[in-house]
Formats: structure tokens, C-alpha cells, sequence
């Protein structure tokens, strides 16, 4: 399965996670610094959240709170 | 004459109202959540922010969310293994509280599948509520669709869960059949158009099919999403279909407000309510039924699955072989059938001590919700791993390897990159081109630590042709490595020179 974090394509295998694909990029260290996983659309993912094939995933600050 | 003249206004006067009735603006609140896999407390987040979450407290916001509108109650699969407070269970005390909440219908997810199909099929039989699931086909008891009547508007929800993840793990969906969810909802649609007036369909195979559904389907007015764990803050609108999604973990609850006139929505509005101790009130009888299994988690936490002769360490796994390291890669590569097996130091927590082993010291030593992947190497590719595992010497480091199935020596004063000497596999001397199965977990198959070589493995599938030979990602490793001790009940472990430092 192919996806992409900040435009970087990762594969990974099936059933992995939003986290797995943070961590294929290198990008763990950006999540533990408090940035969180958006998808194309700009909406939080959870990062046990399932991927999609070809799901684009931007790691940024959340800039809008729940409501 | 006059007297009929006044029959007849009467009915007719009648009949208008009837159909202002019909035609005047209907409310209908829908409630739902998704992936909430077991998480019943409330959950810490990283960046050490207030806990949030906590089911009592999201059937407390259900509870109020009723209070102001009469509602359904929809969950988008996923619902009932993950966090240990269900696993411990498969999955019973999840719809021990889904009832007490009084749910209106869930789709299956793809976890609903990780206890195998006896088990799922106790789940539905124990569930107060519908267990929907349009595209799987060779378990009865998991309908297509069901109509639900609210404010005189009659809701048909339909299910729908995605295919991919279900095959990864073939023997817990044995004898079933999964559709594709398109095709499904088109050979379900229209029957259940006929007898209702909005159409929702619930569905666990993430935003992205979901959108995609929503542009493919004519005729969905809403989509209540799962799979993705997508926070979607306020409604999305993809052509003329409603795509909601509720986060994970008990985290959020969404609310839903439509107004329906004429069977067509002409409103909507909806939201995601923050769950969270801070701002919520808890519903006691979830409370009590939490309170209930957490007592009934607490025996067979402390409940003797063993013994082991000898300490098991794990003081040194970031530095050398232990026997605690030795012992879990073996579990590794027996499960997996691997030739060799390979986990990080990191990844193993706490030692355990000599004598009786409760099921809770195997969740202290392996904390994580890691589980085990085996994939074609070649012995290049294992050299290159092992190299990585002790490239950062010195001091205790996360990547450094326990191992099964293999043995070899490290020289620390040389080079990173050629410290790995006499490496060998089931005895016999690393064969640099043969190709050998070994089995690690999914953080290092992902790159964690560094160990690379496993997720490149993917770039070279046209040499090793479909690398994967084992993944489970529906077992956590210390479930597996609690069942080996459970099977062997008492552990005499060494340390039998798998690694060894030469000068």
C-alpha cells in the first residue's frame, strides 16, 4: 500500500495504521513534539486510524479546537 | 343537502391537514461513533493535554443529546477489541455497555473479525441491536439494512464495511464472502428506498471511499463513517450525501440534526461534542457495568498463567542478549513459522521475576500494542538488519536486537556497518542470496528505530516477489507470548550465546 506523509510516498504493508505511515516517513519525533496527523481535506486522523490506498496524510499544528 | 355539503369541506379540510401534516418540516437527530475499540476510561494525550474520553461520560452526553431530541443511536464499527478492557472479554463488556446505551444499529468493522467467527456470532447474539453488514455474505445472523421509524420518518441504514482488511487475516473470515461495498448498496438501494424515506448508510471503509461512494451512489443522504478514525468537525457534503465521522476512542460523540420535508433532508446542522471528564456528566448504569469488568479484569490480571525457574530480564535487552529477550523472539518465530526472528530492546519493558508469572507482569513487560509481521529477507538484508540493531553502542539503545533463530558476534570498535561477524541461521552460515523468513514486529516493519530494511523490502518486490508471509495485526504480541507461557507453564530461560561480543 502506497501513501503519502507531507508528499513523501511510503509503502507499507496491509492493515497498517496512520502511525506506521508517520513512522515510515521519519516523522515520529514531530508527533511526540505535539504536530498531528490531517488528511487531504483537513481533518484530524487518528493514529490508529485505518489508510486508504493513496491517502495523503499533512503533519501540522491543530489550528481549530473540537466544535 | 346542505348537511352533505358540509361532509364533504369536513374531509376535504381534513385531507389538507393531512397532507400540511406530510409535507410540514420533520426533526430528526442522529447520534453516532466509530472506532471506539475498547477504550472505556478516559484517555491521556500526547502532548499532555486533560484526559479525554471515557464511555460513562459518552453515554452521558447520549443521555442529554436524547434529552433535547428524540434520536438514533449508530456506531460505524470497530467497536469491540483493542484496549485491553475488551480484549480480556472478546469483546462481551463492550456490548454489555453498547446495550445498556441502547444502540439503534452498528455496522461490523474489520476488528469485530479479530476474535474469530464463533466468538463475533456470540457478540451479535448477545447485542440488543442490529449488527449490519450489506457486503459480507455466509453469516446469517448480520443483516443488509433495517428501517427505523422517528418522528414518523422512516430511516433505512444500511452497513457496509471495507474488503482489504479482512483478507490480511483470512482464517477469522473463514467462509464468508465480502463484497464490494458499491455493488452491495446497489443491490440493496432500491428495495430499501421503497420503504423508507431517508437513506443512511453506516459504513466502515474509511472518508476517502467514503467520499468516493458518495460520488458513485445515487440516492445516500448520509454517510455515518468509520475505519479512518477522521475527526470531521462539522458535516461534509459530497454531491447531494451527508459524510459524518466521529474520531476514535470514545473520544468525541457526533450529533446530527436534519430536517426532513417531504422525504428529502432540507437542513442539516451537526457537531462533534468533546467527551471528557472535565465537561461531562457520566451515566451510572455504564459506570456500574465499567466498574463490573474492571473487578472481573482484576483475577485473571493476577491469576497465575505460569512460573519461571529464573528471572526473566529485561534490564539489558538494550545492551545484550537476556533470557526475557530470547524467550519472546522465540514466540516470535514459532508463531510466525519464521526461520529467524528479530524485536528491539525498546520494545520490552519490564523483567520478570523468578517464580509464579500473573498475566499482568507479561503487560509490564510488553506494554505496547505492537504485533508480529514475518517477511522474505535475504540474508543480506538480515545482515543489514542486525547491523542496524547495533550500530549505537555505548550506551543502552532502543534498536538493539533479541533474536531467534540465528546467532552472531558483533565487533563494538568497528566501523558502523561491518561490526556483524559469523552470522548463522538454524545453525547453518548466513547465506547472503538465500532468501529466509523472518519474523519482527510492525513498528520495526514500518521503520521504527531505524530497521528500514524491512519496509524496503516492499521496493524490492519484484525480487522477492510479495514479502509478506505472515501479519497479524489483530494479536497483540504479549497475547501471543501470555498463550506460550500459559502452553509451557514453566520457563527455564538462559542466555545461550545468540550474541556475542568479540574484540
Amino acid at each position: 500500500m502506497r501513501v503519502y506523509v507531507n508528499d513523501q510516498a511510503v509503502e507499507l504493508f496491509p492493515g497498517m495504521q496512520v502511525k506506521h505511515a508517520v513512522m515510515r516517513a521519519g516523522k515520529m519525533a514531530k508527533i511526540a513534539g505535539g504536530l498531528k496527523a490531517f488528511d487531504a481535506w483537513g481533518h484530524e486522523l487518528g493514529l490508529d486510524g485505518a489508510l486508504v490506498e493513496g491517502m495523503k496524510i499533512y503533519l501540522r499544528h491543530d489550528s481549530k479546537g473540537i466544535q | 343537502m346542505r348537511k352533505t355539503w358540509v361532509i364533504i369541506l369536513g374531509i376535504l379540510l381534513l385531507a389538507s391537514l393531512a397532507s400540511w401534516a406530510e409535507a410540514a418540516p420533520v426533526n430528526l437527530r442522529i447520534l453516532y461513533v466509530n472506532d471506539f475499540h475498547g477504550f472505556a476510561g478516559p484517555i491521556k494525550q500526547i502532548g499532555g493535554q486533560a484526559p479525554v474520553g471515557g464511555v460513562a461520560y459518552l453515554a452521558g452526553a447520549v443521555d442529554r443529546a436524547r434529552q433535547q431530541q428524540p434520536s438514533v443511536l449508530l456506531a460505524a464499527g470497530d467497536m469491540i477489541q483493542g484496549n485491553a478492557w475488551a480484549n480480556l472479554f472478546k469483546g462481551q463488556s463492550v456490548i454489555d455497555v453498547m446495550n445498556a446505551m441502547k444502540f439503534d444499529a452498528m455496522v461490523v468493522g474489520n476488528h469485530e473479525f479479530n476474535f474469530g467467527p464463533k466468538v463475533l456470532q456470540a457478540r451479535i447474539a448477545q447485542a440488543d441491536f442490529p449488527i449490519l453488514g450489506a457486503n459480507v455474505e455466509g453469516l446469517p445472523a448480520i443483516k443488509p439494512y433495517i428501517v427505523k421509524t422517528l418522528n414518523t420518518i422512516k430511516i433505512g441504514i444500511i452497513g457496509v464495511i471495507t474488503q482489504d482488511y479482512v483478507k490480511t487475516i483470512p482464517e477469522n473470515a473463514a467462509g464468508l464472502k465480502f463484497t464490494t461495498p458499491e455493488s452491495a448498496l446497489l443491490k440493496y438501494l432500491p428495495e430499501l428506498r421503497r420503504q423508507a424515506d431517508i437513506i443512511v448508510v453506516l459504513s466502515h471503509c474509511g472518508y476517502p471511499v467514503d467520499r468516493q461512494l458518495a460520488e458513485k451512489v445515487p440516492g445516500i443522504d448520509v454517510i455515518v463513517g468509520g475505519h479512518t478514525h477522521t475527526k470531521i468537525l462539522h458535516p461534509e457534503k459530497v454531491g447531494h450525501t451527508i459524510i459524518v465521522q466521529a474520531w476514535e476512542h470514545a473520544k468525541a460523540l457526533g450529533i446530527l440534526d436534519l430536517e426532513v420535508e417531504g422525504g428529502k433532508i432540507v437542513k442539516f446542522h451537526g457537531v462533534l461534542e468533546q467527551i471528557s471528564p472535565a465537561t461531562a456528566l457520566y451515566n451510572t448504569q455504564v459506570q456500574e457495568i465499567l466498574a463490573r469488568y474492571e473487578g472481573l479484569a482484576d483475577p485473571p490480571l493476577r491469576q497465575a498463567i505460569g512460573e519461571t525457574r529464573v528471572d526473566l530480564d529485561a534490564t539489558r535487552v538494550r545492551i545484550a542478549e537476556t533470557n526475557l529477550g530470547n524467550f519472546i523472539a522465540d514466540v516470535m518465530r514459532r508463531t510466525a513459522k519464521a526461520d529467524a526472528a528479530i524485536i528491539n530492546g525498546g520494545s520490552i519493558k519490564g523483567s520478570i521475576a523468578k517464580g509464579q508469572i500473573e498475566m499482568q507482569d507479561v503487560y509490564t513487560a510488553l506494554p505496547y500494542d505492537i504485533y508480529l509481521i514475518a517477511l522474505k529477507l535475504t540474508g543480506a538484508q538480515l545482515q543489514e538488519a542486525l547491523e542496524h540493531g547495533v550500530s549505537r553502542l555505548g550506551k543502552p539503545s532502543h534498536r538493539f536486537p533479541q533474536v531467534a533463530g540465528l546467532t552472531f558476534t558483533y565487533k563494538p570498535a568497528a566501523p558502523v556497518g561491518s561490526r556483524v561477524q559469523d552470522v548463522t541461521v538454524g545453525g547453518r552460515p548466513l547465506d547472503l542470496r538465500k532468501v529466509y523468513v523472518v519474523a519482527t514486529i510492525d513498528y520495526l516493519a514500518a521503520g521504527d528505530d531505524g530497521y528500514t530494511v524491512f519496509a524496503d523490502t516492499l521496493k524490492e518486490a519484484s525480487l522477492l516477489q510479495n514479502p509478506l508471509v505472515y501479519n497479524d495485526s489483530g494479536t497483540w504480541l504479549r497475547d501471543r507470548v501470555i498463550a506460550a507461557i500459559k502452553a509451557q507453564r514453566v520457563l527455564d530461560v538462559k542466555v545461550d550465546g545468540r550474541i556475542k561480543v568479540v574484540d
